[in-house]
């Protein structure tokens, strides 16, 4: 379980995110959404280690480390906004990566090969340059790649961002069947009712500060979701 | 004749080569210039041959040299590198400078400012080849550049190390989130890099029968043009780049005499820069975000 009380983060003299609480329980789906600037992206920024914050985090009852490679080894993975990929390098390679942490590489062959049978076209693009692959797909490769590190919790930011209806679909399918699986999942997003729609709880930030919490039920009731993203105005699915 | 040269300009392209892979290495995985690599392979050459007067054999010689300015080569990462990684640029540049000048000092100290001579008969066996002839120095020199460059080329292209290193080239942050300990393999790459240029060293002593304190100077300028002319992060350029800049340099002293040299070599990287500012086999990213 990750719990965090009053996380601070601050670039300089700005203070992005100013003191909030989060909890993800093992198996949950839980989701942190909010507009451009509400914060979101430091606060999973400065959890994976990128960045120093201020403030409480534990996981699982222990202090949660502080430096990105520790975090990951700690079972926590995430695939940051804008999918991470690394460009220049195969599928292959990129997947491969994605298993560099783990001390049983043994089985890496057998794991690779069953996140190309849930992804098939990582299979047939496996030697080509992951930058050549399509919005969708990178997306794809990038959870793939975390999912390598075989994680108890991933978070994903901002995962539909840039991808075409039919594909932000796809993604949103897998997240449910993921945590069928019995993963947690921390999702980041703006779809804010697309995101309600598969959460098991919800928090939403607003400039930095949490302005609601609850089922996903209670938070589409509250006004406080339209009037973070719109001014008053229901944001779209 | 010409065939003469060609193997001369390969001799000297070798060692390039493997200086200028030492600087491309550290430049693609942090975007610095390790300047102190050029004394790095100063004292690497220093090292070798005074194994060398000593009757110790080449491999030993070639291995504490390596050893030595691999050793260098991450002090200078600790102390001119690592405490400015989040400073301008032209920071480690300059640190990496002063540290540069001072492997320079500390070398005139121990062996002094004349030139260190190995004995004329050392490695004096020619073999021909008709017209021309490949001397004993040139063979090895040759031989150990295409091992350490295949080396290192299976290093960084199949190794999960060599993966690692690209991951931090292309993304530091994203490699650490995979699990990458960035800080531990940025000192191996000053490491690499160091062993190289240390190995390089020997390689040049052996050429000339002689080395300088100030011999880190002039080839390191040559080699950071190879690395400008083969694409500053391009592994596959300097290999292209190292033996075309050796050709050029030896070509120009037989058709232009000594004096042309460095105009052959330096005019060459500048129209490079001109015509093609990445460098032969330099390129851009496989491509900006996709939808």
């Amino acid at each position: 379980m990750l719990e965090i009380e009053g996380l601070e983060v601050s670039y300089g003299p700005i203070r992005a995110v100013k003191g909030i609480d989060l909890r993800v329980g093992t198996g949950e789906i839980v989701a942190l959404i909010g507009a451009n600037g509400a914060g979101k992206s430091s606060t999973v920024k400065a959890l994976a280690g990128l960045l120093p914050y201020a403030g409480r985090a534990s996981w699982n009852g222990r202090p949660l480390p502080h430096a990105p490679e520790a975090v990951l080894r700690a079972g926590i993975a995430l695939v940051p906004e804008g999918r991470g990929i690394l460009q220049r390098m195969t599928v292959e390679e990129n997947l491969r990566l994605g298993a560099y942490a783990r001390q049983d590489r043994g089985a890496l062959t057998a794991d690779i090969e069953a996140q190309m049978d849930r992804f098939p076209i990582l299979r047939k693009r496996r030697g080509g340059l992951a930058g050549l692959l399509s919005g969708g797909e990178q997306q794809m490769l990038a959870i793939a790649r975390a999912l390598l590190s075989r994680p108890r919790l991933l978070v994903l930011d901002e995962p539909s961002l840039g991808l075409a209806p039919l594909m932000v679909e796809q993604v949103f399918a897998l997240i449910s069947e993921l945590r069928a699986g019995g993963l947690s999942i921390l999702l980041v997003e703006q779809k804010a009712r697309q995101t309600l729609r598969v959460a098991d709880h919800a928090f939403l930030l607003e400039t930095g500060r949490m302005r609601a919490s609850g089922t996903p039920d209670e938070l589409a009731a509250s006004p406080a979701l339209a009037e973070a993203f719109l001014g008053g105005i229901a944001p779209a699915a | 004749m010409l065939l003469q040269q060609v193997v001369n300009g390969l001799t000297l392209g070798a060692v390039y080569t493997l200086v200028a892979l030492g600087f491309s290495l550290v430049m693609g995985i942090l975007g610095v210039l390790n300047l102190a690599i050029a004394e790095l392979f100063m004292i690497g050459g220093y090292v070798g041959l005074t194994l060398v007067l000593a009757d110790y054999p080449l491999p030993v010689a070639v291995l504490a040299a390596a050893g030595v300015a691999a050793v260098l080569g991450v002090v200078v990462e600790k102390v001119a590198y690592q405490p400015l990684r989040r400073a301008p640029p032209i920071a480690p540049l300059l640190s990496t400078l002063g540290c540069s000048v001072i492997l320079q000092t500390v070398a005139v100290n121990i062996w002094g400012s004349d030139p260190l001579q190995l004995p004329p008969d050392l490695l004096d066996m020619r073999f021909d080849l008709g017209q021309a002839s490949i001397g004993l120095a040139q063979v090895v020199i040759i031989a150990v550049a295409v091992l350490l460059v295949a080396i290192l080329a299976l290093l960084v292209q199949r190794s999960s190390v060599g993966q690692a290193l690209r991951a931090i080239a292309e993304n530091r942050d994203v490699a650490r989130l995979l699990g990458v300990n960035a800080g531990r393999l940025t000192s191996a790459a000053f490491a690499i890099s160091g062993a190289l240029a240390g190995i390089a060293g020997v390689l040049i002593g052996l050429h000339y029968a002689a080395i300088t304190p100030y011999v880190g100077v002039e080839t390191g300028l040559k080699a950071i043009a190879v690395m400008v002319i083969g694409g500053t992060t391009s592994i596959w350029g300097v290999l292209l780049a190292g033996p075309l800049v050796g050709l050029v340099e030896v070509f120009s002293v037989v058709h232009g005499g000594a004096a042309f040299r460095d105009f052959a070599v330096y005019g060459l990287m500048i129209l490079v820069l001109l015509l093609r500012p990445q460098g032969l086999l330099g390129g851009r990213a496989a491509g900006a975000q996709r939808v």
